[in-house]
């Protein structure tokens, strides 16, 4: 009774009149076998996917935020002087970019479970391993490099003969630092909301809180007030205002997210329309007859049974 | 596109709560709410990257990127920027001697002169920049060298600086005001410019040395120990003058006691670390005419007087002079312009191969049977 659960990938046992021993040693337990059947094809079958999704942007945001300094190192002796500014590392992986690919890891789905039932050969791709292997690691990996590089390399051709509209240059540290860090923020947020496949109101939440988070406490941090408090620790006094304000800038940061993001979108849209899986051709019937249904009268919200 | 929620029928008839074995009390069933949280049923928006959606944005990118990559091309084309190496390479350079006959004990600077032509005027202000080439302001050692409360003031930090600002901490036994290598490297060549008008005078141009620095900088970050108004010398006199200095803080700018002291604003400018190891600093401006009919620096002979301070030779840098007008968005920057052209013909050549794509071998899939 132990060993074969132990054996398995997972294990799930059945609670009933025999005891609840299985149930102990089990990683899932439910008390009608036939609720095998949603176990296996709706809630494992959407574990697989969030779990690979996840990962791949976790590997992804992460590559593209470190290997900056990779190619920054080149152009400061080699010192390990970081190119962002010392709370926004700290601040980078706790609070501006977690909660996003939390809830893509809590929320998301790409069929809905009636068709995610009555279509079994959607659970293909997690027993061939399709959709997180060695080949899908390398290219997560691949595309981080590529949006570090585009990351350092706009800001470093505009900024290092850029100035001001009032002179003053504008390849200064702390502007460099700026520009980067919010360039990073707003491509690594595009990128999962093109991950993020269902938007429930909590991912809405989460990804434009985290954007707006971000700004609040690059503005909050580089004002005054914490300044002449900790002259030390927050010397970024003024960067934000003088930075965030000047159109090259921005246009900069435009320019980095369209080049991180248009091959993105230019592949995505390839892989649907040529080579499509079979739960994207159910995930677009389901929304087309969704559409359909809409003029008929409001396709109402089932009222779960009690 | 948009979805509502889905009806989850529920499967499960009329099931006894489970009866935990042998417990005394009440029976809770063990069944997960029926909220829509919980079943997962919440409603959303399901995107989903159609032809529809992702060929005009191509498109659309492509048609606004062109256009401003074109604006910003041709802003830039119009900015006037001369620029003049006087670091002294070659022989026939007028500052070769300087840059030979350095040596740190000097005091009387040696000074040369070179002479450059503008060819065309510049009109409204211009901007007077110092540009070095393989000075590594961004070394981490060099970066966290500094000491910011002492430059905000602070009478302790005066006279006990940070310790990461050694080994340009003390000098003489006595702190170091200011402190750290990146003070210490104080950028102190003399720039002075002069027109040679065609009648054969010479004419000294007014160079305005405020308004160079961030205002935040200027008002807030750096302040003088012992407020406004007060006799600085006096404040600084435990302290000694980095050691690569020929003055001492107090006297870059005894005329002006608004620049004088940490508020200097050469001194607040070479502060401000640049990010990368070529980079300009604003030196000086030169304001127009109060008439706006005369360009404020005509075309003509010119020269350039240095007094040459600096030691650059060791590291193989390079100095040099540039001149340039301004306008909204900032100096000559070719780079921006012709990255938004590319990418906006890149975008749109995208959206146009797609579009050959989709419609020759794009699937219609979607509206076949789903097999099973």
């Amino acid at each position: 009774c132990f060993s074969s659960s132990a054996a398995a990938h997972i294990g799930v046992g059945i609670s009933g009149q025999e005891g609840i021993q299985a149930v102990l040693a089990s990683d899932y337990s439910f008390s009608q076998f036939r609720f095998l059947q949603r176990l296996l094809l709706v809630h494992g079958r959407w574990s697989y996917l969030r779990m690979c999704r996840f990962l791949c942007y976790f590997f992804y945001k992460n590559f593209a935020f470190t290997m900056v300094h990779f190619w920054f190192g080149f152009f400061c002796g080699f010192s390990a002087q970081t190119v962002y500014d010392q709370y926004f590392i700290t601040l980078y992986n706790i609070v501006y970019t977690s909660l996003p690919v939390l809830a893509m890891g809590l929320f998301d789905q790409d069929v809905p479970e009636q068709r995610s039932l009555e279509y079994p050969k959607l659970y293909e791709p997690g027993q061939l391993n399709l959709l997180f292997n060695k080949r899908e690691f390398f290219i997560c990996i691949a595309q981080g490099i590529y949006t570090s590089v585009v990351l350092f390399f706009i800001p470093y051709g505009v900024l290092s003969h850029a100035t001001q509209s009032n002179g003053v240059p504008l390849a200064d540290y702390q502007t460099f630092a700026v520009t980067t860090a919010t360039a990073l923020v707003i491509v690594v947020s595009v990128q999962i909301a093109l991950d993020t496949g269902y938007w429930t109101a909590i991912n809405h939440f989460f990804i434009w809180g985290s954007l707006g988070t971000y700004f609040t406490i690059l503005f909050a941090m580089h004002s005054s007030i914490l300044f002449n408090i900790f002259p030390k620790q927050f010397h970024f006094l003024g960067s934000a205002h003088n930075t965030l304000g000047q159109p090259v800038v921005w246009l900069t940061i435009a320019l980095a997210t369209v080049i991180c993001i248009a091959p993105v979108l230019a592949f995505r849209f390839l892989k649907l329309d040529l080579k499509p899986q079979l739960s994207d051709t159910v995930r677009y019937t389901q929304l087309v007859l969704q559409k359909k249904q809409k003029p008929c009268g409001r396709v109402g919200r089932g009222v779960g049974g009690g | 596109m948009m979805a509502s929620s889905y009806n989850a029928k529920d499967e499960d008839g009329h099931h006894p709560g489970s009866v935990s074995s042998g417990g005394p009390g009440a029976v809770k069933s063990k069944k997960p709410d029926n909220t829509a949280f919980k079943q997962q049923r919440l409603p959303a928006w399901q995107p989903i990257l159609t032809a529809g959606t992702v060929l005009p944005a191509f498109f659309m990118i492509g048609l606004i990127f062109i256009p401003i990559g074109i604006g910003l091309l041709v802003t830039s084309n119009n900015i006037k920027e001369f620029e003049v190496d006087y670091t002294g390479v070659d022989m026939s350079s007028p500052c070769f001697n300087c840059a030979q006959n350095y040596s740190w004990n000097s005091t009387s600077g040696c000074t040369c002169s070179v002479p450059f032509t503008l060819d065309q005027p510049f009109e409204s202000n211009v901007f007077m920049y110092y540009g070095l080439s393989n000075f590594y302001q961004n070394h981490r050692r060099y970066v966290k060298s500094r000491d910011d409360s002492q430059l905000n003031g602070d009478k302790s930090s005066l006279l006990n600086p940070s310790k990461e600002c050694e080994p340009y901490r003390t000098s003489d036994k006595k702190p170091i005001a200011p402190c750290g290598a990146i003070a210490n490297s104080l950028f102190n060549d003399t720039l002075e410019l002069f027109y040679n008008h065609p009648n054969g005078s010479r004419i000294a141009i007014n160079l305005v040395k405020t308004g160079i620095a961030w205002w935040t900088d200027k008002h807030v970050k750096f302040r003088n120990p012992g407020g406004i108004n007060n006799n600085l010398s006096v404040v600084f006199q435990d302290t000694s003058k980095p050691v690569n200095w020929h003055k001492a803080v107090y006297e870059l700018d005894p005329s002006d006691p608004d620049n004088n002291g940490f508020i200097n604003e050469d001194f607040i400018v070479w502060m401000r670390t640049a990010a990368l190891p070529t980079f300009r600093k604003l030196y000086r401006i030169i304001q127009k005419k109060k008439d706006n009919m005369t360009p404020t620096l005509p075309p003509g002979n010119y020269s350039l007087d240095v007094t040459y301070n600096y030691p650059v030779r060791s590291f193989d840098g390079r100095k040099r002079m540039i001149l340039s007008t301004i306008s909204w968005m900032g100096g000559k920057n070719p780079f921006l312009g012709i990255a938004y052209i590319t990418v906006g013909s890149v975008c749109f050549f995208l959206g146009v191969v797609l579009l050959i794509i989709h419609h020759k071998y794009g699937n219609r899939n979607n509206n076949a049977d789903i097999p099973n």
